[in-house]
């Protein structure tokens, strides 16, 4: 069995996939997506040269990497804990869930684990979740944030 | 290597812009004379005199059919790059709108202008920092809020954020409420404007002062009066938002300025420095408001030819394009879905604060600003 945690900042989907690979001795990966979408979001262009766009561009870029530091080390922890073995990824993508299927398709995963609702990057617009669960070819958990 | 990614970043714009550009072509030459000369209810052109539906706001409404309806939520690749012309379209026609006045006239507005605009924009901050206090909102957030709801929509939000340390999401979401609130009030201003008899400069004062985001300023004005030309709603309304949008600097250290107070010094900005004014400034000053000038000063020395000039015809005839084509990009980047996400206190304190600013500015502007224009 090989599992798939798309990383964000729910700790009861880390929990939960940590439990999952434990119990059926499985694979597990963790995939980290850094959210390129923010120029798009804010509707930034290269032709238009604004010092508040590009600062607050740097400033999304920074937080991103910030979160992807904290996010991996408190996965880590948790797995190292559990004497579960794992694979850390880390990607980026202008959709979040676009790059989450692209991973799930080239991995040969059976199970997906995400938190439920998703929240990474501009995703808190967005409904992730709904948008993997239309096209993911593997078995599914979401993980409510609270218990 | 340099000089090839600009060629293809350049390329890449071709497809999307002739999406925009078509689109546009076939509302001003198919869709609004349609609409002028269909009878709805018994009434000839009841879609555009009642509705308001001329080219402008039929562009956005394309837009917003195309991200919502044809492109699923998202811009497709292939257009993005066009699409993302939208602001340089939208800045190039307020720097063209310039042409408009003169500085004597400007002068004889400005002043009225810069009087209402302080008082709102500083107002909306200070209640926001109060009713955001009061809902035990994070501080970070009521200056985003602050900025976003006091002057300018998305660029005060990105302009303050890195120096009140709002959490991006944060920020993501605070965009998607002033964004919601500025479509609706977009739609419903051209119907108040009319029910109430307003004149262009009432009408244009008060678009300005109470719509917080430019493009939208600008398509509001234009749906109440679609003529380019001195005296119209958007001759008048394009000054308040050029006020408006100079007071940018200004706020976003006022409102980080007070964001830091409470916390440690250092932590006041990302370099760990304290905030200064002329860097401020000098980093968001809105540029564009220089051409904006610039084009008064041309229009002034005589330049651009007197009223009713070729030159001048063909000036707005440009200028309505570029509008227009701006507006449809805008539309574009519309997404209900989003916006629908869009909950808790910042859409709590963006729709307080918006509706109040948006109605007292309502009231002020017909109890004090006379129905006769000023120049």
């Amino acid at each position: 069995m090989n599992i798939l945690l798309a990383l964000d900042d729910s700790s009861r989907a880390m929990e939960q996939a940590v439990r999952l690979a434990s119990q059926h001795q499985a694979g597990l990966t963790a995939l980290f997506v850094l959210d390129a979408g923010w120029s798009v979001y804010i509707g930034s262009d290269f032709l238009l040269g604004s010092t508040a766009r590009s600062k607050f561009l740097e400033y999304t870029r920074d937080d991103e990497f910030a979160q992807q530091h904290a996010t991996v080390e408190t996965f880590q922890k948790m797995a190292q804990a559990a004497g579960v073995p794992c694979v850390i990824k880390t990607t980026t993508a202008q959709r979040v869930p676009e790059a989450i299927l692209a991973e799930l398709e080239q991995g040969g995963y059976d199970t997906l684990v995400m938190g439920h609702p998703f929240r990474r990057g501009l995703e808190v617009m967005r409904d992730a979740t709904a948008q993997v669960l239309k096209s993911a070819a593997c078995d599914v958990l979401f993980v409510s944030r609270e218990g | 290597m340099e000089e090839k990614s600009r060629v293809a970043n350049i390329l890449a714009i071709v497809p999307g812009l002739a999406v925009m550009v078509g689109t546009l072509f076939l509302l001003r030459t198919y869709v609004e004379p349609w609409m002028k000369d269909a009878v709805v209810l018994g009434q000839k052109g009841w879609l555009v005199k009642v509705l308001s539906l001329n080219y402008i706001l039929l562009s956005i409404i394309a837009g917003i059919i195309y991200r919502n309806v044809f492109f699923g939520g998202r811009i497709p690749d292939w257009a993005e790059a066009g699409f993302r012309t939208t602001r340089l379209f939208i800045k190039s026609g307020v720097i063209m709108l310039g042409s408009l006045y003169t500085l004597q006239k400007l002068a004889k507005v400005g002043s009225i202008a810069i009087l209402l605009i302080s008082t709102f924009v500083f107002g909306t901050v200070f209640f926001v920092i109060w009713y955001g206090k009061r809902i035990g909102m994070d501080r970070s957030m009521i200056g985003v809020m602050g900025a976003s709801c006091g002057v300018c929509g998305v660029s005060a939000a990105v302009a303050t954020a890195p120096g009140v340390n709002a959490k991006p999401s944060e920020v993501a979401l605070a965009i998607a409420t002033i964004l919601g609130f500025g479509i609706m009030t977009m739609f419903i201003s051209p119907f108040i404007g009319k029910a109430l008899m307003m004149s262009d400069y009432q009408f244009g004062a008060w678009v300005g002062t109470g719509i917080l985001n430019s493009g939208q300023v600008l398509a509001t004005c234009l749906a109440f009066n679609p003529t380019f030309a001195p005296g119209t709603a958007v001759a008048y309304g394009e000054i308040w938002n050029v006020v408006r949008v100079i007071s940018i600097p200004f706020v976003v250290f006022i409102v980080t300025t007070w964001a830091c107070k409470s916390e440690a010094a250092e932590s006041c900005d990302a370099t760990g420095q304290k905030m200064d004014m002329a860097k401020v400034f000098k980093d968001r000053f809105p540029i564009f408001v220089l051409g904006f000038f610039g084009m008064t000063a041309l229009s002034s020395l005589g330049w651009l030819g007197a009223e009713g000039s070729n030159t001048l015809h063909l000036l707005r005839d440009v200028m309505s394009w570029i509008f227009g084509i701006g507006l449809v990009g805008q539309g574009a980047y519309i997404d209900f879905r989003e916006l629908k996400r869009a909950g808790g206190k910042p859409l709590r304190v963006g729709l307080v604060a918006g509706t109040l600013k948006y109605v007292v500015a309502l009231i002020v502007i017909m109890l004090f600003v006379s129905k006769d224009a000023s120049f």
